[in-house]
């Protein structure tokens, strides 16, 4: 058997569930591999991970320790993104700096997104008293200004990276449980539900096992393009000095400090601000990819 | 005078595995007469129907040698042409009215827009033409119905209100595609006696398009049968029964009767039928 | 097999079904016939376990039935939907449909059953592995057959099973039905509107309207057109005449 030849993956008659689970996928990625936006997303998103997992040795200079007499150069051969107040060189605390972001990337969504896919599935697909409670508790949250609840959180737990992360995650679920919420019910009274349901299937597998797969796409494109959102809010709690503590090189602090010499050493803030400029839009290109590959509604037009 | 000439009609559209031709070459001259077309899904019926109303749009493509309606060539034309004979001088009615209707707009006012995008009429006039056209889908309180939103009405009520906004304008052609597949079989009848009613008295041409033999049958004068892209088989509506091609006569013998005594349903042999045509 | 005695069934306190009364034997056929608003279908619901407003009783195999239905029940009575578009989930290979009910059942030999169950419903081996989309309307319909039988009860809920198809299709869903019924001795109890289907497949129907039952006649007598109901003598008029 030709195993992993192209024919092999795009057979319409595979001949066992590897093949076919091989085949599926191959075919969202040639879908999307044909979407030139979206290999743009995806080269900064890769751009960023291998920033991030090589910082140590791309970064020319230590990321905290700078020499005050080289205090705000501006962009020059040896920096090429000049240096802060303090003489640090800015090039390598943006690199060091996108640990961070991928950091609180990656935890917020491992946090908020199964969270708010749960919810938003257990509450479509029960409906009744259970809808109720769980999409009120949800309009609580959802009735709050993004940053200012994400602040109140910060401020009561204290800043610092870790609960920035918190905070964002408990103020980014509600989105995706109301997502995850109309995505189910509009398949709630289906019949393939209603088919698996008089097999005998418990509820909890209907939820696990046929509810939540379908709402997946939806909300996996949603947390890419909140991504951005993400991004932002981190570096707005950085920028209020709730999120990262100095000297740690979170691009929204590195943008705060850098506002008080905007109008004559203006690279101390434009240049972190580039920096999430460029991912911001590498999650949101790719996501716009994802969602048409992905969405079945759009599928259906085509 | 015929009113509608097609010949070579073709539609296509591009897809992963290159491109695909749904209607592979048809052709129709029609008078002031009902024509039926029959076929399954997939047979390329109703990419015909949406094809002589310019409703494929990109990526889709239309070819034809001949595509006349009235005089008019149908090929080349804009949009703002063809909207200007949409409604006007051709009409479609869709398979079901409640994805057709406008749902927060009142019936009356639906139907009186079509008067208004195409004659100017005062609106004392306009709402007299709506009435009168309401009535003569023989709906018994105009005055009522006029009032009402579309969720308001029932699915045979609903088809009504189509019609009536298709015919408010006395087009010259009628394209009804699947008109009573949404519909309770009691009310079919009386949907197609509507249809059937204004086709004659006000001298239209009718293209009614729909997979049941039976009714085409009974409510054309002639009937084109489809199947992959192509027309398999013409002949007047009396002579169904006498067809001759095997795709005609294996989809003839396959429907169950209500003296049903066979045990089995003759099953069409696809692959002969490719072979055939 | 099914007694179904005084039944009522409602809808948020509206009721569509009123005390209808039938049996069916096992190994019988038999339809409910009735335009939309009928209630026909909404009695099935309410024998599936999918309506739950209903007073009245519902015997399976003698077993009275209660709001909820048990691992016993579900093994021996299973349905088949309309529309074979929105009864398969789109995300799920046939492989997965089809294995679904074995494992809630915790039931081996998987894949021997599915492979033997394929063959049983007249889908090619080939076809394992694919989704709902790749599959035309008559080959969904197929593997939904496949799925009820997944379980091999003796009862088949049958909800307008040809309605959405063509006709052509339609004829080889009714013979793989009737040749289905033959081989394992299933009990069909089928809903539907159209009269020449249950002149094919079935031995006796009940003539629904506004959800009281009209009459219960043998096929026979809808075959000479001898209905005895003003309202079953009208459907069948109204079904020669297309």
């Amino acid at each position: 058997m030709n195993v992993l030849s192209r024919d092999w993956l795009l057979s319409e008659d595979p001949e066992t569930r590897a093949q076919a689970k091989l085949g599926q996928f191959y075919r969202v990625v040639r879908a999307l591999s044909r979407n030139p936006l979206a290999m743009v997303g995806l080269a900064i998103i890769i751009a960023l991970l291998l920033v991030a997992a090589f910082a140590s040795w791309i970064a020319p200079y230590s990321p905290f320790e700078g020499s005050l007499q080289n205090r705000l150069q501006p962009p020059s051969v040896a920096h090429w993104m000049g240096t802060d107040e303090l003489g640090r060189d800015i090039y390598s605390r943006v690199i060091h700096g996108a640990r961070i972001t991928l950091m609180i990337v990656l935890l917020v969504a491992v946090i908020a997104a199964p969270l708010g896919l749960i919810v938003g599935a257990v509450s479509g697909y029960f409906g009744g008293w259970v809808d109720r409670v769980l999409m009120g508790v949800t309009d609580v949250f959802l009735s709050m200004p993004r940053l200012i609840l994400a602040l109140a959180f910060v401020a009561a737990l204290g800043p610092g990276i870790e609960n920035a992360v918190i905070a964002i995650a408990i103020t980014a679920w509600p989105v995706y449980a109301r997502i995850a919420r109309a995505e189910t019910l509009t398949f709630r009274t289906a019949e393939f539900i209603a088919a698996v349901q008089m097999q005998g299937a418990s509820h909890a597998r209907v939820i696990w096992r046929h509810v939540i797969p379908l709402c997946l796409s939806s909300t996996i494109v949603r947390v890419t393009l909140d991504m951005a959102g993400i991004i932002l809010t981190a570096a707005g709690l950085g920028f209020l000095g709730l999120g990262a503590q100095p000297p740690m090189p979170e691009w929204g602090a590195m943008i705060s400090r850098g506002r008080a010499f905007i109008l004559d050493q203006w690279w101390v803030a434009t240049m972190p601000g580039f920096a999430i400029v460029i991912v911001s839009l590498g999650f949101c290109l790719f996501g716009d990819g994802l969602r048409d590959v992905l969405d079945p509604k759009q599928k259906v037009k085509s | 005078m015929s009113l509608l000439r097609v010949e070579n009609l073709r539609v296509r559209f591009p897809t992963d595995q290159g491109e695909v031709e749904v209607v592979k070459g048809l052709s129709i001259d029609l008078g002031r007469e009902r024509l039926g077309i029959v076929g399954e899904s997939g047979s390329g019926k109703s990419m015909t129907g949406r094809a002589l109303m310019g409703l494929i749009g990109p990526p889709g493509r239309v070819t034809a040698d001949r595509l006349e309606f009235d005089g008019i060539d149908l090929r080349g034309l804009s949009e703002s042409g063809f909207r200007k004979l949409r409604g006007a001088r051709m009409s479609m009615v869709m398979q079901d009215p409640k994805f057709s209707l406008n749902p927060v707009i009142r019936i009356g006012e639906q139907i009186g827009e079509a008067l208004q995008f195409h004659q100017r009429l005062p609106a004392r006039a306009r709402r007299r033409a709506v009435m009168e056209v309401l009535e003569a889908v023989r709906i018994n309180d105009p005055e009522r119905v006029y009032r009402l939103y579309p969720h308001e009405v029932s699915g045979g009520m609903g088809q009504r209100v189509m019609i009536a906004m298709m015919v408010v304008l006395q087009p010259d052609l009628m394209i009804a595609d699947e008109p009573t597949s949404a519909l309770d079989v009691s009310v079919r009848a009386t949907v197609l006696e509507i249809l059937d009613d204004l086709v004659r008295r006000r001298g239209m041409g009718l293209i009614l398009i729909s997979h049941d033999l039976d009714m085409v049958a009974r409510w054309c004068d002639r009937i084109l049968v489809m199947y992959a892209g192509k027309v398999v088989e013409e002949c007047a509506a009396g002579d169904l029964h006498a067809a001759t091609h095997p795709y005609t006569r294996g989809l003839l013998a396959s429907v169950p009767q209500l003296n049903e005594t066979r045990t089995r349903l003759p099953v069409l042999d696809r692959d002969a039928i490719g072979a055939g045509t | 097999m099914i007694g179904i005695e005084d039944l009522t069934v409602s809808f948020n306190g509206t009721p569509v079904v009123h005390g209808v009364s039938f049996q069916v034997g096992r190994g019988e056929s038999f339809a409910l016939v009735g335009e939309s608003g009928s209630g026909k279908s909404t009695i099935l619901k309410a024998i599936a376990g999918q309506a739950h407003e209903w007073t009245g009783s519902i015997r399976v195999g003698g077993d009275a039935m209660g709001r909820r239905r048990d691992a016993a029940f579900v093994r021996r009575v299973q349905m088949v939907f309309q529309d074979p578009y929105g009864s398969l989930h789109p995300r799920r290979t046939v492989d997965d449909t089809l294995s679904e009910p074995l494992a809630v059942h915790r039931i081996a030999g998987r894949d021997g059953k599915v492979l033997a169950m394929l063959d049983a419903v007249g889908l090619s081996r080939r076809f394992r592995f694919r989704l709902p989309h790749q599959l035309s309307g008559g080959q969904r319909q197929r593997v939904a057959i496949a799925r009820a039988l997944m379980l091999e009860p003796g009862v088949l809920l049958l909800d307008e099973p040809t309605s959405a198809l063509d006709v052509s299709v339609q004829a080889e869903i009714l013979n793989l039905l009737a040749d289905l019924r033959a081989e394992r001795g299933l009990t069909y109890l089928l809903v539907t509107h159209d009269l020449p289907i249950v002149s094919f497949l079935c031995d006796r129907l009940g003539v629904l309207r506004l959800g009281r039952l009209e009459e219960i006649s043998e096929v026979a007598e809808l075959r000479t057109g001898q209905l005895y109901s003003a309202y079953g003598r009208e459907l069948v008029a109204r079904s020669a005449g297309g």
